[in-house]
């Protein structure tokens, strides 16, 4: 089995290589081009437009560009942002801990809320709790988020007030408050919304999911020969069907990481926050390939990287699957 | 392989920890988040204003900032010699007096400008700021590596001399028409930045040594920047305020949200027209304008889209027809538009619509559905079935095709939606179906290369809004002179409705043959009016330009010639 | 649909659950005792009717009158008017027209490629597989923006698809960007089963790959996709809404439920019943689909305790 992941490890370079071709590709036929904006500028003429995309290399064929960039990117050099001028690295810097702070959060208080929740909504299938987690999850799923959180500001940014200060509940959005020293407390409390609105929907695919798993195991004949053979109930539950029930979760934990680095383009757009979803998608709307490429190669590693370590647990969790 | 859990009770205790945890940052933050607000209504603590823009400048070094964006945040740490006031007129700032033919500051020629600096100038950093600033800004300028794009005049000098720390004396090697402008951009410090070819990596760029109102204190990346007084500017006591936050927030909802709970007190480009910006503020803000450069226009492609031929020829089959584009022109309903659909924008019928330059156009073709209508029937466009026309000897399409034609916008700008729904609906009163698209904003706008359907021709009506600058010679050859057609030879040619005309193409020639500015404001408007009749494009208004301002701020004044925060040393909080 | 009867019991999940009665009666009669699904079941008649009857409505979906823009919900508009003036409860019928064609179509097409790609990658196994999974994981790091472009230029260049083309862009889109789902779940399924006493009895009667996978695996494979379907039906008409806020979703004017919630938030603060009935369908038919999704698990489930 061994073997097989190294081989799998193996595989993944000429993969990652002939993505980074084929994403290259993608990303640079589709329409539209990184100097839209100095069109729009009435002080730059035409011939100097020509100018700058001649010193930024856009009009050299497209094999001549993609071997320029992916042989700065072997070397470790992710190069500079067409738009500001500044190292790539140094951007997605600035960004990343910011999204780890809001998506881990959020993941962990996930994972946390939803492996109880799904499971004591599979031991007590159709009763009253189990219908109100269904629910809930369900409701969850069936909002678009963008408008959960523009709900929820509404709510509780501009309907409700705080009780001590006459203030707003919770803040519209960024990180601190403006002008203000940068406190433990004052982060935490402008996460609460978005962290909030992010839990909301995954909590609700994660509880049903649980949920799933949970009763899949719990109807498994190995568990109720156990039952049969007297063990107690608990230690049948929590030893024998959790154990396996938590397997499949596992796996999609694994698959979600990525997300974690990739941000949550919605939740950073409503709540303000200077995520990497957000850095992405300015890089996206203004065509700033370097930033987009980089973005883009380095969460086809971690997705890939993910689906090999989901596979892997699997194979090392649940005894039954072999791979060859 | 073994999955070692923790056993329950280790676990139960874990989760009671974490909740506990959980529990008691909540009640931190919640403590915490008094005291965090920023205080209201004390008259001792530091003044804060916060700007609401929504996206983030990527430097603040107007030289090779090609998005609006950057100089609306860098007024307020650059060091102009002069700037346009809000009357288009240019004013003094750190010069001491405008250079004029009459005060000497200028020679009989205009190739030798002379700019005296106010005595005591200080940059942030207390350094003084001299007339050698001046000469490295030109040289950094110019420097073809410094990255700088911005067609300023700058490779027109030909020497600056500095006879002393106040003075410098420019000289041109041939006519700056826009010498006053020269330096508008503010002059950079020669000890603080660094050497022109690496220009484009100054620190200086995102943390500036300042001549302005304010200097950069904390730059927090896609959130916030934070500006404190600079101490050393030159009117004494200004700026009024102490601190001013630029905050960056996307979406439209949460920006209104805070404007409408007064956290913030400017909002910059609401996208949305006065009457509803105010009656969203509730009276905390309203929307402040005044006319604007943007000029919102229908462009005709008069040539055949889609036929991997980005010139002229063939026409277009449906608007390369004359009585189309004037039975369109004759179909829109130019009132309701300016009152109803965006109410508060001013409409024009010229692209000469502001500046030394300005044109009094009457349209050719008022609103006149019946007009529209027979001059669609004598054009051999019969209303078919559904009361959609279809071509029954039309001049270039084939009979039975439908009068069906594409409105070609850009997203995410909700009064341009607007416009187009409503167009398609007056289209649709005289027979012709509409529909919409509208694209990726770096798609519309980008280059041949990178498929623009602009360039390459793909497209029926685009929509859009355009501007002139105060010196727009080069704009407008670039734009209707038939050597302009973008083509695979011409890549950056401006010429999207393909429009060929001599008497255009001569007009031109002759405007940019002299310097006597009534006769080029005549070539012109004679232009204007070839535009108005032909109808290679269709000007409908001017948006009005602005920001929403809170109604505690006062002392502001809206520039349709200079940025948000160009007046920001006088900005007051009550 | 499959055909599931007695013949077919010797597949490991039919096996348990047949006795006298057919299947399909079998997993009806249990799909009824799931009360909030029958409940779901009317619920989502009820919005397709009204999609379907939205032309009696008395406005049109595209009749304007800005004069009287931005009005609350009255007895002459039920949800209230837009920005231009136009009827909103038209517009949300309307909307739905497009918004269940979106999210039927683009689950249709998903689950078209999914399985296709599941069946054969499962299946053989091997290289096959490998490729076919590489594929996948492949499409999992795509970015979507560039996709949408991309399918938008492409059908850009077909004049003849005129006025519908933002709709099928946003179809397209959505099916590329989500069959690798339940292609996963069908390779699975065709992993655990193509092993089983039911296939090999097949193979030894003589019987052709294909139809070996299509007449006796992917049967026992309907319940899960079918389960999945619905899943992805709530999925894309989440997913065009979210599209519509970013700028790319069904071009105006024709309505969708998306671009009817997208167009509104810039309006939240004074006409918040732009955002709220929109919102409230799209919440609406997700939960109910989920609901009958959840009812379909169950009655499919041998071992539902119902």
């Amino acid at each position: 089995m061994r073997t097989y992941f190294l081989r799998r490890l193996l595989h993944a370079i000429p993969l990652l290589f002939v993505l980074s071709i084929v994403l290259f590709l993608v990303v640079r036929s589709a329409p539209g081009g990184p100097l839209a904006q100095a069109e729009r500028n009435p002080n730059i003429t035409a011939e100097q437009r020509e100018q700058l995309r001649a010193r930024l290399g856009l009009d050299q064929p497209l094999h001549v560009q993609y071997i320029t960039w992916i042989s700065s990117v072997a070397q470790g050099d992710l190069g500079r942002s067409i738009k500001t001028n500044r190292p790539v690295a140094e951007m997605i810097g600035e960004r990343v801990l910011n999204t780890l702070l809001l998506v881990g959060t959020a993941f962990i208080l996930t994972v946390l809320i939803a492996i109880p929740l799904g499971a004591l909504s599979a031991l007590r299938q159709y009763s009253w709790f189990d219908y109100l987690v269904t629910t809930f999850s369900f409701a969850g799923q069936s909002a678009p988020v963008y408008w959960l959180g523009l709900v929820a500001i509404l709510i509780f940014y501009v309907w409700l007030d705080n009780p001590f200060t006459g203030g707003p509940l919770l803040p519209a959005g960024g990180m601190y408050t403006l002008g203000a020293p940068k406190t433990l407390a004052d982060l935490i409390w402008h996460m609460i919304l978005p962290v909030a609105v992010l839990c909301s929907t995954w909590v609700a695919w994660y509880s049903r999911f649980f949920r799933a798993s949970m009763l899949e195991t719990l109807n498994a004949d190995y568990v109720r020969t156990a039952i049969a053979k007297g063990l107690s109930r608990r230690r049948v539950v929590y030893g024998h069907a959790g154990r396996n029930a938590v397997i499949p979760l596992i796996t999609m934990i694994a698959l979600d990481l990525p997300s974690v680095f990739a941000g949550a383009l919605f939740i950073e757009t409503i709540f303000s926050w200077p995520g990497m979803g957000r850095l992405f998608w300015e890089a996206a709307r203004g065509r700033d390939y370097p930033v987009l490429m980089a973005i883009i190669m380095i969460n086809a590693v971690l997705i890939i990287l993910a689906n090999l370590i989901a596979d892997m647990l699997y194979a090392r969790l649940d005894p039954r699957v072999r791979y060859e | 392989m073994k999955l070692n859990l923790p056993n329950t009770t280790h676990r139960r205790r874990i989760a009671i920890t974490f909740i506990l945890l959980v529990m008691a940052a909540l009640i931190m933050a919640a403590c915490g988040a008094p005291s965090a607000a920023p205080a209201t209504g004390d008259a001792s603590a530091p003044s804060q204003v916060v700007v609401i823009i929504p996206e983030e400048p990527a430097s603040l070094n107007q030289y090779h900032a090609v998005a609006a964006i950057v100089r609306q945040v860098a007024d307020a740490v650059s060091a102009p010699l002069a700037a346009p006031n809000a009357q288009g007129e240019f004013v003094p700032v750190l010069a001491a007096e405008l250079p004029t033919v009459a005060n000497g500051g200028v020679s009989e020629d205009y190739l030798t400008v002379t700019w005296k600096l106010r005595p005591d100038l200080k940059w942030s950093d207390g350094e003084p700021i001299t007339s050698d600033d001046i000469k490295f800004t030109w040289e950094a300028v110019s420097n073809p590596a410094s990255g700088n794009v911005l067609s300023l005049g700058f490779e027109k000098i030909a020497s600056i001399e500095t006879p002393d720390e106040l003075t410098a004396v420019i000289t041109y090697s041939e006519l700056n028409q826009a010498y006053l402008q020269q330096f508008m951009y503010g002059i950079l410090p020669r000890h603080a930045t660094g050497a022109p070819e690496e220009m484009l990596q100054w620190a200086w760029n995102r943390n500036p040594v300042s001549g302005g109102p304010y200097v950069v204190t904390e730059w927090n990346a896609g959130e916030s920047i934070v500006m404190d007084r600079n101490p050393y500017y030159y009117l004494e006591g200004q700026p009024y305020i102490d601190r001013v936050i630029f905050t960056i927030v996307p979406d439209p909802g949460a920006q209104m949200a805070m404007m409408a709970q007064g956290e913030a007190h400017v909002q910059l480009w609401p996208g949305e027209v006065k009457e509803v910006y105010d009656a969203q503020m509730n009276g905390m803000a309203a929307l402040q304008e005044i006319p604007g450069q943007w000029n919102m226009t229908l462009f005709f492609n008069l040539s055949r889209p889609f036929d991997d031929d980005p010139g002229a020829e063939p026409p277009h089959p449906i608007l390369g027809d004359l009585r189309v584009r004037q039975a369109i022109a004759h179909a829109i309903d130019y009132e309701t538009i300016v009152t109803a659909v965006n109410p508060g924008v001013i409409e024009t019928a010229t692209p000469f619509a502001y500046g030394w330059y300005q044109c009094d156009q009457e349209r050719k073709y008022p609103y006149d559905p019946e007009a529209a209508k027979a001059l669609l029937e004598e054009a051999g466009w019969v209303e078919g079935p559904d009361g959609i026309r279809v071509a029954q000897g039309a001049a270039y399409a084939e009979d039975g095709t439908r009068l069906r034609v594409q409105l070609n916008g850009y997203t995410n700008f909700q009064q341009l939606v607007k416009l187009e729904e409503a167009l398609a609906e007056m289209f649709k009163a005289v027979g012709i179906e509409t529909t919409i698209q509208n694209d990726d904003f770096s798609i519309i706008f980008g280059s041949f290369d990178d498929g623009a359907p602009r360039q390459l021709g793909n497209f029926d009506i685009l929509v859009y809004d355009t501007s002139l600058p105060m010196e727009p010679h080069a704009s407008i050859a670039n734009t209707y002179m038939s050597t302009a057609i973008p083509t695979a030879d011409n890549p950056a040619g401006g010429n999207a409705s393909r429009w060929v005309n001599a008497r255009a193409d001569e007009l031109i020639r002759a405007a940019g043959a002299t310097v006597d500015l009534d006769a080029r404001r005549a070539a012109y408007c004679e232009l204007s009016d070839l535009i108005a009749t032909e109808l290679p494009r269709l000007n409908l208004y001017l948006f009005t330009e602005g920001y929403g301002a809170s109604n505690r701020l006062s002392g502001y004044e809206v520039n349709m010639w200079g940025s948000l925060s160009w007046d920001i040393q006088n900005w007051r909080l009550d | 649909m499959s055909e599931l009867t007695l013949n077919d019991a010797v597949a490991p999940s039919a096996r348990k659950m047949t006795e006298a009665a057919p299947l399909r009666v079998l997993i009806w009669r249990r799909f009824l005792r799931h009360r909030l699904a029958v409940v779901a079941i009317v619920v989502l008649g009820l919005v397709i009717a009204s999609a379907v009857l939205a032309p009696l409505s008395r406005y049109e979906p595209t009749q304007q009158n800005p004069a009287n823009a931005l009005q609350p919900p009255s007895p002459q508009h039920w949800f209230g008017t837009d920005d231009l003036g136009r009827d909103v409860f038209t517009r949300t019928l309307y909307g739905g027209r497009i918004s269940l064609t979106v999210g039927l179509s683009a689950t249709l097409l998903s689950l078209l490629i999914g399985v296709l790609v599941g069946m054969v990658a499962g299946y053989f196994g091997g290289f096959a597989d490998n490729a076919l999974m590489r594929i996948t994981d492949g499409f999992l790091t795509l970015p979507t923006l560039f996709v949408l472009i991309l399918i938008a230029a492409l059908l850009r260049e077909i004049p003849a698809l005129g006025l519908t083309s933002s709709v099928l862009i946003v179809i397209f889109v959505i099916a590329v960007l989500s069959w690798m789902w339940p292609a996963r779940i069908v390779r699975g399924e065709f992993l655990r089963l193509k092993h089983r006493d039911f296939v090999l009895a097949a193979e030894n009667v003589g019987a052709g790959h294909s139809r070996i996978m299509s007449r006796h695996i992917l049967p026992n494979t309907v319940s899960l996709i079918i389960v999945q379907g619905t899943l992805l039906v709530a999925y894309a008409i989440i997913t065009e809404s979210g599209l519509s806020y970013l700028g790319f979703g069904v071009q105006p004017p024709t309505p969708s439920w998306g671009n009817l919630l997208a167009t509104a938030q810039t309006y939240a603060l004074r006409a918040p019943w732009l955002m709220i009935f929109p919102g409230l369908m799209i919440f609406i038919t997700s939960m109910a689909i989920n609901y009958i999704g959840d009812g379909l698990r169950d009655a499919f489930d041998p071992y539902s305790a119902r």
